[in-house]
C-alpha cells in the first residue's frame, strides 16, 4: 500500500512541471457567467499561456452567489491559511466593499496596464465603500422595463406614467417581488428614487443615517396598492417567460438578458425596452484577487486579458450584450458600427447616462428590503 | 483487545459522523437562532413573527392540504391496485404510477412552471379542446401550483407503500366482505385502509416533512408573498447574509415537523397500550 502511495505522488509531481498552474476563478452570477469564462476566456487564456488551465466555479446566482464567495475568503481567513484555494473571484457590486474592508482582497489595479481605461465612478466607489485599486469592472449591467409595444404603443417615460398605466391595465405590469431576483429588487429600488421622501442622493452615496428610513411609508403603502394590482412573477426569468407568452405587457429586467434572450429566439424580436425616469438602478460585476492567491502573477495577467479592449468587445459587447467594464472610448473603436448601436436601440447612451443609476449603499438597500417586507408583502 | 471495545470501535465511525455532520450542526443552528447582537435572545424570533407570520400560516396549510391530498390519491392508487378487476388496467397503473417519484422536486417545478402558466401548455390544451375560451384562462402559477408539484411528486411514493402494505393483508378478509356483498369502495374504506393505516400515516408523515423542506419548487413557481418558509430563510441568507433569522425560521419548522411526529409517536404508543 505504501509503495503504491509513494509511486502516485511521484507520478503527480513528475506530471505537473512547476510552470503549469491551474488558475481557479470563481464566479457569482448565473449560468451565463460560467458560459463566458468556459466557452470564450478561459480557452483565450489558455491559448495566450500554454500549459496554464483555467478552472471556474460557479457560484449560483444573485447576491447569494457572492455571499458564498465571501464566506469562503471569510472561512480561509480565520483558519490562517498561507494559500487560498481562489485565484480570481467575480462578485457583485455590494460584496467588493466587505472584501476590502475585511482585508481579503489585493490591490491589483496599479499594477496592471488596462487599470488606466477605468473611468466610471462605480470602479472607485462600490455602494459607498472605497474600494479604488482592489477591483477591474468586468461589465455594467442596467435595469430596464422591457414592453410589448402591440400593448402599449405609448411606453411610460417615467414611473408616473407607469403607475398610470398600470391602473388602466390591471395584471398587466409583472414584476418579481425581492425574492425571485435583483430585476425586481432594481424596479423597487427605483421605485424608493422615485417617491421616497428623503434624498435619493444619500441612499446612493451614503452615509447611512436611520432617520432617513423612516421616510419612505408613502412610498411602500404605494407600492402595496400598486402591487395589488400588478402580476407577480417568478424570478428574473419568468418576468421575461411571461412577456413572451403575452401573459404580462411589461416588466422590470436585465438588459443584457433581454438582448441575449431575444438573440436566441427566447423573446419576440418586437419587445422593446425603456428607461423611465427618474431611473432605475445597475451594477458592475467586478473582477477581484484575493490577497493570498496561490498564482498572484498568473491571476494578474488573466484580469489584464479579461479587462483589455479587445476581450471587452468582442465577449461582453459582442457575445453577451454587456456594456463595458472599461471606458467605451477604448471599446468602440474595435467593433463595427452596427455591433456597437445595437447595445444603445432602444435606450440611447443620454438615457443610460441621466437614469442609470446604482444601487442603494448596502445599509440602505438592506434596509429598503425589509421595509418591503415588513410594509408591502405582509 | 475485549469485544467490547472492538465494538466500540466499530460502531464509533457512524457514532462521528452522525455526531459532527448532524447533532453539531443542528446544535449550532439552534444556539444560533437565539443569538442576537452583543448575546443572547428572542429578537430573532420577534422578527421572524413580524415578517414571517404569514408565511408560516402558509405553508404548514399548503404543506396540510398536499398531505391530505396525498393521502387520498394514494389510497385510491393503492386500492384500485389492490381490488382492480382489470388485469389490463391494473398493469398499466402499476407501470405507470411510479414515474414521478424518479424526477428531481427542481425538475418537477421546472416542469409546471411552463405547464401551469396562463399561456402554458395546460391552458393551451384545454382551450385547443374548446374546453375553456381564451379570457377563461388563469395561470396555476401560485398556491395551488406548490400543491399541484408537491401531490404531483410524492403520491407515488406513498401509494408505493401503501400498495405494498395492502398487497401483504390478508386476503381471507376481502374476500369474507365481498362474499357478504359488500361494494369495492366499501371494502376499501371499511376492511383495507383500516389494516395499512400505520403504513399511510408512515408514508404522510415522511412526505410532510420532505414538503417542508423543498426550496425549488416555492422558488420557481411562486416567489411571491406569502411563500413558503423555505424561500424565506433562503432570502434571509442570500439579500442579509442574515443567520440569526433564517435559524430561527429554521427552528419553527423544525417545531412543525416535531409536532406532527409527535402525534405519530403518540398515536402508535396508544395503539401499543
Amino acid at each position: 500500500m505504501k509503495t503504491i502511495l509513494q509511486a502516485a505522488l511521484a507520478i503527480g509531481l513528475v506530471a505537473s512541471p512547476a510552470t503549469a498552474a491551474e488558475l481557479t476563478v470563481l464566479t457569482a452570477g448565473d449560468q451565463n457567467m460560467v458560459d463566458y469564462i468556459n466557452d470564450y476566456l478561459g480557452p483565450l487564456f489558455e491559448k495566450e499561456n500554454p500549459g496554464n488551465t483555467v478552472r471556474v466555479v460557479g457560484t449560483g446566482p444573485g447576491d447569494a452567489g457572492s455571499q458564498k464567495i465571501t464566506e469562503r475568503f471569510k472561512a480561509q481567513a480565520d483558519a490562517g491559511s498561507q494559500k487560498w484555494d481562489t485565484d480570481v473571484a467575480v462578485v457583485h457590486e455590494k460584496f467588493a466593499g466587505p472584501m476590502v474592508t475585511a482585508g481579503y482582497l489585493e490591490a491589483y489595479r496599479p499594477k496592471i496596464d488596462t487599470g488606466k481605461m477605468v473611468t466610471r465612478a462605480n470602479a472607485d466607489m462600490a455602494l459607498g465603500s472605497n474600494v479604488s485599486g482592489y477591483v477591474m469592472p468586468m461589465f455594467n449591467s442596467q435595469t430596464a422595463i422591457a414592453y410589448n409595444p402591440a400593448m402599449v404603443p405609448n411606453p411610460p417615460k417615467s414611473y408616473d406614467e407607469l403607475v398610470a398605466w398600470a391602473k388602466e391595465h390591471p395584471k398587466q405590469f409583472g414584476y418579481n417581488g425581492i425574492k425571485g431576483g435583483a430585476s425586481g429588487v432594481s424596479f423597487v429600488m427605483g421605485w424608493i428614487y422615485a417617491y421616497g421622501e428623503g434624498d435619493a442622493k444619500k441612499l446612493m452615496n451614503g452615509p447611512f443615517d436611520e432617520a432617513e428610513t423612516k421616510k419612505w411609508d408613502k412610498a411602500f403603502a404605494g407600492l402595496k396598492e400598486f402591487t395589488a394590482n400588478a402580476t407577480l412573477t417568478p424570478g428574473n426569468a419568468g418576468t421575461l417567460d411571461m412577456l413572451s407568452r403575452g401573459e404580462i405587457a411589461m416588466g422590470p429586467v436585465w438588459v443584457d438578458m433581454f438582448y441575449s434572450w431575444q438573440a436566441d429566439g427566447r423573446l419576440p424580436p418586437e419587445l422593446k425596452l425603456v428607461l423611465p425616469a427618474p431611473g432605475m438602478p445597475g451594477q458592475p460585476m467586478h473582477y477581484v484577487i484575493p490577497a493570498k492567491s496561490p498564482n498572484e502573477a498568473l491571476a494578474e495577467k488573466f484580469v489584464a486579458l479579461a479587462t483589455s479592449p479587445q476581450v471587452q468587445a468582442e465577449g461582453i459587447v459582442k457575445k453577451f450584450n454587456w456594456y463595458p467594464g472599461i471606458d467605451a472610448e477604448f471599446v468602440k473603436p474595435k467593433l463595427d458600427e452596427a455591433t456597437w448601436n445595437k447595445l444603445f436601440v432602444d435606450i440611447s447612451p443620454e438615457d443610460l447616462a441621466k437614469y442609470g443609476k446604482p444601487f442603494p449603499i448596502a445599509p440602505y438597500n438592506n434596509a429598503i428590503l425589509e421595509a418591503y417586507e415588513r410594509q408591502t408583502a405582509n | 483487545m475485549s469485544k467490547r471495545l472492538l465494538g466500540l470501535l466499530l460502531v464509533l465511525p457512524a457514532l462521528a459522523v452522525i455526531v459532527l455532520l448532524f447533532i453539531v450542526p443542528l446544535a449550532a443552528s439552534v444556539v444560533g437562532a437565539f443569538e442576537v447582537e452583543g448575546g443572547f435572545g428572542t429578537g430573532n424570533f420577534i422578527k421572524s413573527f413580524e415578517l414571517y407570520r404569514a408565511d408560516t400560516v402558509f405553508t404548514v396549510l399548503i404543506v396540510s392540504l398536499s398531505t391530505l391530498l396525498i393521502g387520498l390519491f394514494s389510497i385510491a392508487i393503492g386500492g384500485y391496485l389492490t381490488l382492480g378487476e382489470n388485469p389490463r388496467a391494473v398493469a398499466i397503473l402499476r407501470w405507470l404510477y411510479r414515474w414521478p417519484m424518479f424526477i428531481p422536486f427542481i425538475v418537477v417545478g421546472q416542469i409546471l412552471r411552463t405547464f401551469l402558466a396562463k399561456n402554458g401548455l395546460m391552458n393551451n390544451l384545454l382551450i385547443g379542446a374548446g374546453v375553456i375560451t381564451p379570457m377563461q384562462a388563469t395561470a396555476f402559477l401560485d398556491w395551488r401550483g406548490i400543491v399541484i408539484a408537491f401531490v404531483w411528486k410524492q403520491v407515488p411514493f406513498v401509494a408505493l407503500l401503501v400498495a405494498g402494505a395492502m398487497a401483504s393483508i390478508d386476503r381471507g378478509t376481502i374476500e369474507a366482505a365481498r362474499n357478504l356483498g359488500a361494494s369495492r369502495l366499501r371494502i376499501l374504506i371499511e376492511i383495507v385502509v383500516p389494516q395499512v393505516a400505520t403504513t399511510l400515516l408512515v408514508g404522510l408523515i415522511l412526505s410532510f416533512v420532505t414538503m417542508m423542506s423543498v426550496l425549488s419548487v416555492p422558488l420557481m413557481i411562486n416567489a411571491q408573498s406569502p411563500t413558503m418558509l423555505t424561500a424565506d430563510i433562503a432570502f434571509r441568507i442570500n439579500a442579509y447574509g442574515d443567520y440569526g433569522v433564517a435559524n430561527a425560521l429554521g427552528l419553527i419548522s423544525l417545531v412543525i415537523t416535531s409536532g406532527v411526529a409527535w402525534i405519530y409517536l403518540r398515536h402508535t404508543m396508544k395503539e401499543r397500550a
